[in-house]
């Protein structure tokens, strides 16, 4: 068996290229959900009413328990049994989008707890209002610690996301499969979506190293 | 008159452009008691560590008993010595950390015996009758099996002491034994030490604070300063009547804290 | 924190066992394969776990300690399958090495893929361990003129191991989930058969709550372990109460 640069520039590189959008589309989707997600669990989390907590932290729990692929085909099976028939793709965003706001709760909360209590206290004795507190004293110093966690998360999400091929979502590994079994070849299909992974997620992780700096430089002045 | 136990000669040491010792030349005679005081930065400190092999010198050649240390003999010239010749040579130096550095996961007991079985290859038996002696030594031989953290700050440095002499070390390097203490539990290892320089069985290079003691062990002490020395002598002469200006400010303050 | 948890437990506990009774004869239908299925889960997890365990010291002290060759091919591998997704390196090894006459069973390339995958994420993990023990315990092993093979074997990873236990047990819990992939190799765990037996019964409920469940007493499992090792080997380590 050797690589066939043919078969991979008439076939593989086109038809992977089409995927690619998809899991870039799925990624961010994903991301930007879990994001808001992630703030609602962490706000009940934090709730003071101990049953809404409570439940918030065990639903937590239970999510963190459940392999992401489990939580996959349990929305794609339960959904529909409550009349919600959504296309595989939204099914599997909405997965990742709630396997992974149980994680970044978490990151919410490590944030905010970060910033000391005597903070609260000057602003209070500031008289700044709420708003005022959170958009000029808590915020900017929650974001350091906060940003390259959510980085993270985005390049681990894009990780995530060829476990929509078990869905039949069109993503790259799907399209990767689909070639192996059309053409009896899986060498420059499999290779290539690998290789796409790879490049990207170390580009991202110097990304989010820099961002890192950008953003410690610029709440220090 | 013989070699000297110890000889530095010509040693640089240098971090980048930070010259840390310049061009050292320093000897220790066999069974001398020499202590090395000086402000922070004077090198004081880098002296003992680089005798260690703890850190490489860029220039100079160390001597144990005339040989060389981090030079060695090939075809009568002097070459960069290799791990094995470092090894031999250093089997004669001992050390005594400041911040102690016992193994935290070992008992008093293994802490001593840890390295005479497994670095002279010493039989496990022979090396616990050895290190019980000299826990007895330092006082206590009946904490053998307890752990670093459940021991005093003094109990930890004196075990410390123990494990160092368990080498059988001709040279005993001490490296601001008791800056790490509280001061209740200071006197308890200088007593300990006091006795080691008193028995002549070792040649001892020790860098402390603590002034009073320095007087009254140190055959000799050397003042250092800006990675040179500056003035060593007698004790009585160098405490007493000091000629450099840099030497009297800094025991004008020194005592001054006491 | 335990009242609710145990609370908790006991809730999803009791409503198993009322679905149970409720639908005794579908529980008796689909449970057998779910079994089958968790025995192939348990399967994959432990030998993956060994191999990643062995994968991480082995790359996470090649990296920190090895001369420079060694520490490049290290941080490579690291590299390589951290970068790629687990599903792609398990595709790559059953799809595409079969085309290079390299043929595996369904098992060997599953426990391969999960166990380099995590054993470079833990690789990490142990290279910050070995790294993070104090200068002053190499500085004590070089005054006791202890050989660097000595220093590392008897003084370094007997405390980086410590230091490793809450990240390795956090990664064997992912390590656990992950085996939720190998259905793309052919085999059936409990993942796989509740998806299966699901299309033929159609409980998606009951058959989900005993598949989570199973993942989550797994998890417990590792997580209890990895306190109580954890627990064990520091008892000496802590800094004693003033």
């Amino acid at each position: 068996m050797e690589w066939r640069w043919d078969f991979t520039f008439d076939v593989v590189l086109p038809r992977l290229w089409e995927a690619a959008g998809i899991t870039v589309y799925a990624t961010f989707a994903s991301f930007f959900l879990a994001l808001i997600g992630g703030l609602v669990l962490m706000l009940l989390k934090t709730a003071k009413n101990p049953v809404v907590s409570g439940i918030a932290t065990e639903l937590i729990e239970l999510i963190r328990a459940t392999p992401l692929l489990v939580l996959i085909f349990f929305l794609f099976f339960v959904l529909p049994e409550f009349g919600l028939t959504l296309p595989p793709l939204a099914t599997g965003i909405l997965a990742i989008a709630i396997y992974n706001s149980a994680l970044m709760a978490e990151v919410y909360r490590a944030g905010l707890q970060a910033v000391p209590k005597g903070q609260w206290e000057a602003a209070i004795a500031l008289n700044l209002s709420t708003y005022k507190t959170f958009r000029r004293i808590i915020i900017p110093q929650t974001l350091p610690p906060i940003v390259p966690a959510l980085g993270n998360y985005l390049i681990a999400i894009f990780k995530e996301t060829p476990l929509l091929s078990f869905v039949a979502v069109a993503e790259m590994m799907h399209a990767a499969k689909l070639i192996g079994s059309e053409y009896y070849r899986f060498t420059e299909a499999v290779t290539i979506a690998g290789l796409f992974f790879l490049v990207m997620s170390l580009v991202s992780a110097q990304l989010v190293r820099q961002v890192e700096t950008y953003v410690k430089r610029s709440i220090q002045h | 008159m013989s070699e000297p136990k110890i000889r530095f000669d010509k040693v640089l040491k240098a971090y980048g452009p930070l010259k840390v010792l310049e061009d050292l030349d320093f000897h220790v005679d066999a069974s001398e008691v020499v202590t090395i005081i000086g402000p922070s930065g004077s090198g004081k400190t880098t002296v003992l560590r680089v005798l260690m092999t703890l850190e490489p010198i860029q220039g100079g050649v160390m001597y144990v008993d005339g040989e060389p240390l981090n030079m060695m003999m090939s075809d009568g010239q002097l070459v960069p010595a290799s791990k094995a010749h470092v090894r031999r040579i250093r089997d004669k130096i001992g050390m005594v950390f400041q911040s102690f550095n016992l193994f935290p996961h070992m008992t008093a007991l293994e802490n001593c015996i840890e390295a005479p079985i497994h670095s002279k290859g010493m039989a496990k038996s022979k090396a616990i009758d050895e290190s019980m002696d000299l826990l007895a030594m330092v006082g206590l031989a009946d904490k053998r099996d307890h752990y670093p953290s459940q021991l005093s700050g003094g109990q930890q440095q004196r075990v410390a002491i123990a494990r160092a002499l368990a080498m059988r070390p001709e040279i005993l390097l001490f490296d601001e034994p008791t800056s790490a203490l509280d001061p209740e539990m200071v006197g308890e290892v200088l007593s300990v030490i006091r006795r080691l320089a008193e028995s002549g069985d070792y040649t001892i290079l020790l860098v402390t604070h603590q002034m009073g003691f320095a007087r009254d062990v140190s055959d000799r002490v050397c003042f250092f300063d800006g990675g040179r020395m500056v003035e060593q002598g007698k004790p009585e002469a160098l405490f007493g009547h000091p000629r450099n200006e840099r030497l009297k400010q800094f025991l004008s303050k020194v005592l001054e804290a006491v | 924190m335990a009242i609710p948890r145990i609370a908790f437990i006991f809730a999803i506990t009791a409503f198993l066992a009322g679905l149970g009774v409720a639908t005794f004869s579908e529980l008796r239908i689909f449970l057998p394969a779910l079994l089958r299925g968790a025995v192939v889960t348990v399967q994959v997890s432990v030998l993956s776990i060994a191999l990643f365990l062995l994968t991480a010291f082995v790359a996470g002290i090649a990296r920190a300690f090895g001369t420079a060759p060694v520490r490049w091919s290290a941080a490579i591998f690291v590299e390589v399958f951290r970068g790629t997704s687990l599903l792609v390196i398990l595709f790559w090894f059953f799809f595409v090495l079969p085309e290079f006459g390299v043929v595996m069973p369904p098992m060997v390339a599953a426990v391969l893929g999960i166990g380099l995958n995590f054993g470079a994420y833990g690789a990490e993990v142990v290279r910050g361990a070995v790294q993070s023990v104090p200068r002053g315990q190499t500085e004590a092993s070089i005054a006791l003129n202890m050989t660097q093979f000595k220093r590392m074997t008897r003084i370094i990873i007997p405390q980086a191991v410590v230091i490793t236990i809450p990240g390795l047990s956090n990664l064997t819990i992912e390590l656990i989930k992950a085996t939720a992939l190998v259905s793309a190799v052919t085999l059936t765990d409990i993942t796989f058969a509740s998806v299966q037996q699901n299309q033929l019964h159609y409980r998606t409920l009951e058959i989900f709550a005993i598949t989570v469940l199973l993942y989550y007493c797994l998890a417990q499992f590792i997580r209890f372990g990895g306190g109580w090792l954890e627990d064990h080997f520091s008892r000496h380590l802590k800094p004693r109460s003033a």
